[in-house]
């Protein structure tokens, strides 16, 4: 009977959207970064006159979503475009946000390739999950206009039933919790491999820092078990207090990091716009007696803050509820009409050029030739990621990358394979400065495996000086490291 | 009523986003539908230690040979700077993309589409800087071709090979004589492809099955 109540509680207490104002505010604008390069290419990607690409064809079901033919796929996409403009301005907000999810998701559904991707599916959940909510009786056109309308004296209704943002903030949990059960199922993700091959794959954006951290697997280790423990915590702990605070900052620092280490921009724009519906409305009560706190000291910005807020309702027509759902009607059809013309002016494959359409791009015969023969076996030296030096372990991982040693150290020599790779027999040889074998060491290293690791004592009988640590497989070398030893000290 | 098609919308949004975890977390028909992609979060899933990209080349009547992706109006870069063909990694959508270009461009008659890989270490992606920093071999990036698919010139699928990497782990396996002795004096003299058809019946399509039955006869 209690959970019961406190059930009902969690989902139908009444409440000021002002998180789900905010993510409706935020999130159209982040995807209109996403849509707009693709209205360019609409009748390309999401139409039957281009080369859509739908998703259901990848599992046999291909006739699951109609294709559009392409001026209907320039409609659709102008219409999602003008929706997403619509929801953000608060403009017919619950009409525009079921259009807008509506289009996103069949849209999505047309291009698996170059539009539908794990981001574009939580934007889908969130703009669903807002086009249920009252996220437009607040901070909207709408909500200027109905007040206006409104007799004097009355007050409009401000608080709703927090369901859906509860589902908001419960389906990113879920994300985070389905992620986690990614990485479970993936061991190359906690001894660094994976992320280290993903910051050095050329598929999203640069990412600089990404591809040199690549190359210490200890930051690599360690941020795999912070991550997961943060993504199985985060449905359970991310409700108020503190547990509120570090989990969203926690989560604003990975997906952070996700843009700095991997080159991913959308993603982590789109999970702090769903974030947003962890914002309360002792939040903005909070901020705005920060900011009026600032303005009464005299800052500047924090006064040219509240007069923009104050001064953004009379930026509002004045015109009634009934004429902004007549004009948004017209102003739709006017939008999808001109979008169609202007693409079809923008003559995307060239067929209507003073010159004729496009010829064909000749290819070097030679060149050609060569792609086709058939693939030779992987190079030695291609199985091999990386051969390092030094003397701590961390999980599987060498860590720390020496040239110097002492006598007494133990000097670990660890190199890094990559799949495939038959069974193989790696030697790894310690050699003296005019190159003599001074000691042989081998490793039978099965397919799955991706590490072999070999340890040598740095004893007296070796003389100090240059050594090089050599690492020969399939009957050639492949690399060696210098290293100096020393006496002990 | 209000509140029951509430409790009723909210049950029934949990009720599907949870089976989508339990599915993945079990891995029971995670990929049954494509619906699913929708309830599954299984970002960043795989690897690969080797970069790809597809090239899409056609073959005219006269022998030459026409690039057909990028089409020659210009490519779309979804994610960064790579052109949409080379995002599609099961090779399903690479017809479509040429066949557009034969349609809207003047050219001889196209005989035969091939749809070939291209892969090297990954590696090797490192900028010059950092790779010397890291390695004391100069680099010496080098490409593997290997041909994925052959279309005729209306796209009809003459031919479908696994991907490189799979063909490449094929090779690594059977880089052992006792058990490829061992797999050819098991081998039945048909092999049909039950056994896969078993596992998943939904998504066993003709492609897999001649992939089977020809990896099968190739021994």
């Amino acid at each position: 009977m209690k959970s019961a109540k406190s059930m009902e509680r969690f989902f139908f207490a009444e409440e000021v959207p002002c998180g789900l104002a905010l993510a409706r505010i935020v999130l159209p604008l982040v995807l209109l970064l996403v849509m707009v390069p693709r209205w360019f290419h609409a009748r390309e990607l999401f139409s039957s006159d281009g080369a859509a690409a739908p998703l259901a064809i990848n599992y046999g079901i291909p006739d699951m979503v109609p294709v559009p033919n392409g001026t209907m796929a320039v409609a659709m996409t102008t219409l999602l475009v003008l929706t997403l403009i619509t929801s953000s301005l608060g403009w017919c907000t619950r009409l525009s946000l079921v259009i807008a999810t509506v289009l996103y998701v069949w849209l999505n559904l047309l291009d698996c390739l170059g539009t539908l991707t794990k981001y574009s599916v939580i934007a889908s959940h969130g703009l669903f999950l807002l086009s249920l909510s009252n996220c437009g009786k607040i901070w909207s056109i709408d909500s200027v206009l109905k007040r206006r309308a409104a007799p004097p004296g009355t007050s409009l209704p401000r608080a709703f039933p927090a369901w859906p943002r509860r589902l908001m903030q419960i389906m990113v949990g879920l994300v985070y919790i389905g992620a986690a059960f990614t990485k479970m199922h993936t061991p190359a993700f906690f001894s660094g491999d994976q992320m280290r091959q993903w910051m050095i794959t050329n598929v999203n954006y640069a990412n600089p820092f990404g591809e040199y951290i690549s190359f210490y697997p200890g930051v690599l280790v360690v941020s795999a078990y912070v991550t997961i423990v943060w993504e199985v915590l985060f449905l359970f702990t991310c409700w108020k207090g503190w547990g509120r605070i570090l989990m969203i900052s926690g989560g604003v620092t990975f997906h952070l990091g996700t843009t700095l280490l991997l080159g991913l921009y959308i993603f982590p724009a789109v999970c702090c716009c769903i974030y947003l519906a962890f914002i309360e409305e002792r939040d903005i009560e909070r901020l705005r007696g920060f900011v009026q706190r600032l303005s009464q000291r005299g800052n500047r910005l924090a006064g040219s803050l509240q007069s923009f807020a104050r001064q953004i309702p009379m930026l509002v027509p004045a015109i009634t509820p009934r004429q902004a759902g007549s004009i948004f009607a017209a102003v739709s059809l006017i939008t999808v009409f001109s979008g169609i013309e202007l693409e079809h002016q923008l003559d995307p494959f060239g067929t209507r050029r003073a010159e004729g359409a496009y010829q064909l791009v000749e290819l070097d015969p030679i060149e050609v030739e060569t792609k086709l023969q058939l693939s030779p076996r992987i190079r030695e030296s291609d199985k091999f990621l990386s051969f390092d030096i030094g003397s701590q372990m961390l999980g599987d991982a060498l860590v720390n990358h020496r040239d110097t040693f002492r006598h007494g150290d133990t000097l670990i020599a660890q190199c890094v394979l990559v799949p495939p790779h038959e069974d193989m027999y790696i030697h790894c040889d310690l050699h003296d400065a005019d190159d003599n074998v001074i000691d042989q060491v081998g490793q039978v290293v099965e397919r799955r495996t991706l590490r072999a690791t070999y340890a040598f004592g740095m004893f007296g009988s070796l003389q100090p000086g240059t050594y090089f640590m050599v690492i020969r497989s399939g009957g050639q070398e492949i690399t060696r490291r210098p290293f100096t030893l020393l006496d002990s000290r | 009523m209000k509140r029951w098609l509430a409790a009723g919308t909210i049950a029934a949004y949990l009720s599907v986003m949870f089976y989508g975890v339990a599915a993945h977390a079990l891995n029971y028909k995670p990929n049954s539908h494509p619906t699913m992609y929708f309830i599954v979060w299984d970002m960043f899933c795989g690897w690969s230690a080797f970069s790809n990209r597809t090239h899409v080349i056609g073959q005219g009547e006269s022998g030459r040979f026409y690039q057909l992706s990028p089409a020659p109006w210009g490519e779309f870069t979804p994610f960064g700077d790579l052109g949409r063909q080379h995002y599609d990694p099961f090779a399903n959508h690479t017809a479509d993309m040429a066949l557009n270009t034969l349609r809207y461009t003047q050219h001889e008659p196209i005989q035969q589409i091939y749809v070939v890989e291209e892969a090297w270490a990954k590696k090797f992606n490192l900028p010059d800087d950092l790779w010397n920093r890291r390695y004391p071999e100069p680099k010496q990036p080098y490409s593997y071709f290997h041909l994925r698919q052959v279309l005729a010139g209306n796209g009809r699928e003459i031919r479908r090979n696994p991907n490189w990497f799979a063909w490449q782990t094929q090779q690594a396996v059977n880089d052992n004589p006792r058990l490829w002795a061992a797999a050819r004096q098991e081998q039945p003299a048909w092999q049909m492809p039950s056994a896969l058809a078993a596992r998943d019946p939904g998504t066993v399509g003709l492609p897999q099955m001649q992939t089977t039955v020809l990896s099968a006869t190739a021994q």
